[in-house]
C-alpha cells in the first residue's frame, strides 16, 4: 500500500492546463489564435446527435474566441501550438466570474427577505446584488489581468495528429 | 429558518440532482476527466441554475399562472434558460474578455443540460415561494457541483490505477458512479 502512495502524483502541486490552438493570422509581433474544441461534449464522436455542435454552440463560437499571443517563437499561419495556463488561474477566473456575483446576489436576497419579507422586494434586491457583484468581478478581473495571471503561455508546437486527449 | 435548512439538505444531498434524480448525466460523464474542469463547470452551472430558477419562478408566477398557460411550461423554461445562458455569456464577455476566453467554453454546454430544466420544472410543480425556489435552485446546483468534483477526483485517481483492460475508461467510471449513487442512498429518509 505504501508503495502505491509513493508512486502517486502530487495532486496539490500547481500544474499547467494544456490546450491546443491554431494560428490563424500573424500581425507583426503578435499572433492570432483560435482554440480547438475541448475534451467535452462538442468534440465527442456522437456530437452530431446530442445538439452541442451547431448554430450558436461550441464549434461556431470558437471563431469568436480568437485571442492574441506575443509571437516570440516565429509562428506561421496554420501551425498548431500547445498553450498552457496555470491550473489555479482557471479556479480564480471561475471564482471571479461566478462566485462573487452569486454571493452578493444571495446575500442581498437574504437580507431583503429578512427585513421586508415580500417577494417583489427580494427580487429587486437580488437584481441589485447581481449588478453589484458583476461590478466587483470586473474590478477583480482587471487586477488579475494586470498581474498577467489570465494570459495563456506558449509551451511548444503541437506534433501532427496530437489532440488534447492524448 | 429550519424549513430552509431542510430544503437545502434535501435538494443538495437527499435528492441529489445527479445521483438521485439522474439529471445532467451528459456533463457528469463528459466534463469530469479533470478536477479543474469539473470545478469550472460546477461553478458556471451553479450560477446559471440559480439565476434561471429565479427567472423561471418569475415567469411562472407572473405569466403562466395568470393566463393559465401551464401546458407551455417546458417550452417557456427552455427559452428562459437559453436567455439566462446568453445573459451570462454576454456579461462575462463584458466584465472581462480574458475571463470569457478562459471560461466561455462551458456555457453552451449548460444550455443543453437537462438538470437546469429539470430543476425549473420541479420547483414549479412543488409550488414553492420565490425564496424557496431560489434556495432550491442554489442547493441543487451545489449538490451537482459536489458530485462533479468528487467524481472528477476519483477519475483522476483511476487514470493512474492498475485497472483490467476490459474495464479501463468509461466502464469503471460507470461502476464508480453506481457505487457513489448507492452511497448517496444513505441520505434518503433524512428529509422528504
Amino acid at each position: 500500500m505504501g508503495e502505491t502512495v509513493d508512486n502517486m502524483t502530487d495532486f496539490s502541486a500547481p500544474t499547467m492546463i494544456e490546450g491546443i490552438a491554431q494560428v490563424v493570422a500573424v500581425d507583426g509581433n503578435m499572433a492570432w489564435l483560435v482554440p480547438e474544441s475541448g475534451t467535452s461534449c462538442g468534440g465527442c464522436s456522437s456530437a452530431a446527435a446530442c445538439g452541442s455542435k451547431g448554430i450558436g454552440t461550441v464549434a461556431s463560437r470558437l471563431e469568436a474566441r480568437r485571442f492574441q499571443l506575443v509571437n516570440d517563437a516565429g509562428l506561421r499561419v496554420g501551425e498548431r501550438v500547445v498553450l498552457g495556463i496555470r491550473e489555479n488561474a482557471l479556479l480564480r477566473a471561475s471564482i471571479t466570474a461566478y462566485v462573487i456575483p452569486l454571493a452578493t446576489l444571495l446575500i442581498a436576497g437574504a437580507l431583503a427577505q429578512w427585513v421586508a419579507g415580500s417577494d417583489t422586494v427580494t427580487m429587486a434586491a437580488m437584481l441589485a446584488g447581481l449588478v453589484l457583484g458583476l461590478w466587483f468581478a470586473r474590478l477583480r478581473a482587471g487586477r488579475l489581468m494586470a498581474k498577467g495571471e489570465l494570459a495563456p503561455r506558449f509551451i511548444r508546437r503541437a506534433s501532427a495528429g496530437e489532440t488534447c486527449n492524448s | 429558518m429550519k424549513e430552509y435548512a431542510l430544503l437545502i439538505i434535501s435538494a443538495a444531498l437527499v435528492n441529489n440532482v445527479i445521483l438521485a434524480r439522474f439529471l445532467g448525466l451528459c456533463s457528469f460523464m463528459g466534463v469530469t476527466t479533470r478536477i479543474d474542469t469539473a470545478v469550472g463547470m460546477g461553478m458556471a452551472t451553479t450560477f446559471v441554475i440559480t439565476v434561471s430558477s429565479m427567472a423561471d419562478w418569475a415567469v411562472g408566477a407572473y405569466l403562466l399562472e395568470p393566463y393559465n398557460l401551464w401546458y407551455l411550461r417546458t417550452v417557456t423554461f427552455i427559452m428562459v434558460i437559453a436567455a439566462a445562458v446568453q445573459f451570462t455569456e454576454l456579461t462575462v464577455k463584458k466584465v472581462s474578455p480574458h475571463l470569457f476566453q478562459m471560461l466561455g467554453i462551458y456555457l453552451p454546454l449548460i444550455t443543453t443540460n437537462c438538470a437546469v430544466l429539470g430543476i425549473a420544472i420541479l420547483l414549479v410543480e412543488h409550488k414553492m415561494s420565490f425564496i424557496e425556489a431560489t434556495l432550491f435552485g442554489f442547493a441543487s446546483s451545489i449538490g451537482y457541483s459536489l458530485v462533479m468534483v468528487m467524481f472528477a477526483g476519483l477519475r483522476e485517481r483511476m487514470a493512474l490505477a492498475d485497472i483490467p483492460r476490459l474495464f479501463a475508461g468509461p466502464p469503471i467510471g460507470f461502476i464508480v458512479a453506481s457505487l457513489l449513487a448507492l452511497a448517496f442512498m444513505g441520505f434518503s429518509g433524512m428529509t422528504s
